[in-house]
């Protein structure tokens, strides 16, 4: 299967996860702006106030 | 999958077969309920869309309490105590301390299982009183059958048991081996069951002391709010002890499946003691809504919930950095690139891989649930459900499908029946998850509930603020019928795999991670000292709530009298005739329906 | 403990994020003013709900300039009164509970949402601005007619809601 195709081998010290950061900060950009339209839009924009 | 693995390692079952049983029984039972469940689920996803209805809809809601309790507790379970049994002798390798005890806790699942399952079944058999339309939450005073609670009870018994004997083989461990870290997977299954122990206090008390004695007469009522509370104390853990297994899986078999390794053990660690202090001081987040419980306690509740965030966001990082790790090992490169190189043919891969993405999602709208006021917008709305099937319907689900496609080799000596099937599966139920849980989201966000069988009404249409209701119930109607034909695939796939040829060389290796345990504080490994923190946690979240309550309201209230969830003949269906009228019409719609 | 720097970083990152979600929560429970459901409502003798002087006559009641309660009960399959009827431009506190189970009150397309449980009284205060209707739906399973369990909210122009007076 699959698993064994491994071409070289990569320490501990010579991997940064450069590919996970800028995966991880797109992530964190959507949840940024999708909690911001859920909250004010959605639900503070919503009908009738609870007070 | 015919080619040969020959790494020559010998497999679990060869080294353990004794354990590899248990493990396969449990497996087995497990899907046998995750089988039921899909029917049932299925039944749901055309009945309350209004696509094709063949039952009268005051058995949607039987069927509903079947689809919960076989799938979140039975399916999810079941493949816990078989993951945990394997991990715990692999990790430690080392056998069980006494095989018949592992049997006797199996054996109390299974019968705790079949009993609920029983009295939930009985709910189609109008002329029985025995029934449990009470639904996976059971609040009272909607009374079910005492055989639904005490097999509930006894099924978390075994559980408890299960725990025990996983302690005890490390103990015994522990006396040959006094001054090492316990290993990793050990390590996870230990503080699971500590997080368990606590979050059953909650739920065992609410059954035992109150629920089953109610039940047989022997006390006259409960208190409502008392009960639900004690419910959700565990109700919200509940979720964890599903996802532990799942992040078990992706921080130890994954890396190895990518080709590469678990970038950090020290922070797998970190994130296992986070879950065991914070999952259970949250549960007052499922009662935002709730009268009886001041705002203050759910204040803090969202505070203790949004901090339970971290080792979840943590976790995202250090798995997809362990793939990342194995992509490049592959020969991957760029920012983005890697991401080709990875092993998207292997099942278990992409089966793990897709059922991560799932929950990024799903995390967002956990998110919003957990945040008090803006629970206003979606409690009880069918958003909820559109959640928890991206949880513990794709990332646990998936997972747990996914992995069984690695494992069960090992496990039996035999290859899996078909890869090409396997690969459909997971992506079949990706599709169809997606289709589903995005209709229920939006849906959500229209006020359209939760747990109705008809969500159509008489006095008033739901707006749509984009797209249509219409449109969003077929979408809904078409993802669970999606998700029904892959759990048919996997559950065919894996029969038919017991009938391959045995092989030997199916044993597999896992990597050794990047950053070691010997890289992380020891005090990690003090188990009492984190289950004391986590209890002290436990303690300060509820007892004020609690005695507000009971000091409210009454430990019991006598104001409130028993409603038992019985069919009620009164409403329609008086015989028997009827049912296997209903029945004969399931054969008919399942015949019609697959040529 | 050796974290690499780039998990660092995103460890920052998630504090932030949770530190920011729970500010906004913060912000819309103070600045906005939105208040929990809390123990305010009391408790009530489910059996004797008739022998209460608000939930013998369930009804909407003016207590102050544009200030009305109302008080509802939600029982298998109905909500009392319905329609429950309410005057725009008025602040409106319901009380609402139930003689059986545990049931739902939803007023569909809003954020007026809460529980009603047997014994407890779920106190909910509401802002209504322009004449309309909305739908009221149980959405907590209830029993075999759960889904036929709807309501009304009729929000009647203030002339209108003095003359007809409420149900």
């Amino acid at each position: 299967m699959g698993e064994e195709q491994v071409v070289r081998e990569i320490g501990h010290d010579e991997y940064d996860p450069k590919g996970t950061l800028a995966l991880i900060g797109v992530y964190f950009v959507i949840l940024l702006v999708m909690w911001v339209f859920m909250y004010f839009v959605e639900f503070l924009g919503n009908e009738l106030t609870v007070v | 999958m015919s080619e040969a693995l020959e790494t020559g390692t010998p497999s679990f079952i060869d080294r353990f077969p004794q354990e590899a049983s248990v493990v396969r029984a449990s497996l087995i039972s497990s899907f046998i309920a995750l089988f039921l469940g899909a029917i049932f689920g299925l039944i749901q996803a055309l009945h309350r869309t209004d696509v094709f209805r063949f039952l009268d809809s005051q058995y949607y809601y039987t069927v509903l309490t079947a689809h919960g309790v076989l799938m979140v507790v039975s399916f999810t379970i079941f493949f816990l105590v078989g993951v945990f049994t394997w991990a715990t002798v692999r990790s430690l390798d080392r056998p069980l301390v006494d095989i018949r005890y592992t049997w006797a806790w199996y054996g109390l699942m299974a019968i705790g299982t079949l009993m609920a399952v029983v009295a939930i079944l009985g709910g189609f058999v109008p002329s029985s009183d025995i029934s449990a339309d009470v639904l996976f939450t059971f609040y009272a005073p909607m009374q079910a059958h005492p055989l639904f609670y005490g097999g509930l009870a006894i099924f978390i018994i075994g559980t408890w048991l299960a725990g025990a004997d996983w302690f005890r083989a490390w103990y015994a461990w522990k006396q040959d081996n006094p001054d090492e870290r316990i290993p990793l997977q050990t390590f996870m299954v230990l503080t699971t069951m500590l997080m368990w122990y606590i979050a059953t206090i909650g739920v065992a008390v609410a059954v035992v002391v109150f629920l089953l004695p109610w039940s047989l007469g022997l006390l006259d009522s409960v208190n409502p709010l008392l009960t639900r509370t004690l419910f959700w104390f565990w109700g919200h853990p509940v979720v964890y002890f599903w996802l532990m297994p799942a992040y078990m899986l992706w921080y130890t078999v994954l890396p190895s499946i990518s080709g590469g390794r678990l970038f950090s053990d020290p922070l797998a660690r970190v994130v296992f003691v986070l879950f065991l202090l914070l999952s259970t001081p949250v549960g007052i987040h499922h009662q935002y809504v709730d009268p009886g419980i001041a705002e203050g306690f759910k204040m803090i509740a969202m505070t203790n919930t949004m901090f339970l965030l971290l080792p979840s966001l943590l976790t995202a990082f250090t798995v997809v950095a362990s793939m990342e790790h194995g992509a490049r090992q592959r020969g991957g490169s760029g920012l983005f690139g890697w991401l080709r190189a990875l092993p998207w043919r292997n099942p278990a891969f992409t089966g793990m891989a897709l059922a991560g993405l799932m929950f990024a999602a799903g995390g967002f709208s956990g998110m919003v649930n957990a945040g008090m006021n803006i629970n206003y917008l979606i409690h009880n709305t069918i958003w909820v459900p559109g959640h928890f099937h991206l949880t513990v319907g794709t990332a646990v689900a998936l997972t747990f499908m996914a992995s069984t496609y690695w494992l069960w080799p090992q496990i039996t000596n035999k290859p899996i029946f078909s890869r090409p099937i396997a690969l459909t599966q997971v992506v079949l139920w990706f599709v169809g998850m997606a289709l589903m849980s995005n209709a229920m989201h939006v849906m959500g966000l229209f006020g359209v509930p939760r747990r109705t069988a008809e969500p159509q009404y008489q006095g008033f249409d739901f707006v749509a603020s984009f797209g249509s209701i219409t449109e969003l119930r077929l979408q809904l109607a078409l993802g669970g019928t999606l998700l029904f034909l892959s759990t048919i695939l996997f559950v065919s796939n894996i029969a038919l795999s017991t009938g391959t040829p045995r092989m030997s060389g199916l044993g597999k290796q896992l990597s050794e991670p990047l950053s070691p345990a010997a890289d992380s504080p020891k005090v990690l490994d003090n188990l009492t000292l984190w289950f004391g923190i986590a209890m002290v946690l436990v303690v300060l979240a509820y007892i004020l709530p609690l005695a507000s309550i009971i000091t409210d309201s009454g430990i019991v209230d006598p104001g409130v009298e028993a409603v038992p969830m019985v069919v009620d003949a009164a409403n329609g269906l008086v015989s028997i005739s009827a049912v296997s009228d209903a029945a004969s019409r399931v054969v008919a719609a399942i015949v019609g329906v697959v040529p | 403990m050796n974290i690499h720097n780039y998990e660092k970083v995103w460890l920052m990152a998630a504090i932030l994020l949770i530190v920011g979600f729970i500010s906004t929560v913060t912000y819309g429970a103070t600045a906005v003013g939105v208040d929990m459901i809390s123990d305010d409502g009391g408790t009530v003798n489910a059996s004797a709900l008739d022998e209460d002087p608000r939930f013998s006559e369930p009804r909407v009641e003016q207590v102050g300039e544009n200030e009305y309660e109302a008080y509802v009960i939600a029982q298998q399959f109905i909500f009392r009164p319905d329609p429950i009827t309410v005057p725009a431009n008025s602040t409106v506190t319901f009380f609402v509970t139930s003689p059986d189970v545990i049931h739902g009150f939803e007023i569909v397309g809003t954020n007026a949402n809460a529980m009603v449980v047997p014994g407890q009284v779920t106190e909910l205060t509401v802002e209504f601005n322009e004449p309309g209707e909305y739908g009221l739906l149980c959405h907590e399973y209830c029993g075999a007619g759960h889904h036929t369990m709807e309501g009304s909210v009729v929000v009647q122009p203030q002339d209108e809601f003095t003359q007809g007076g409420d149900e």
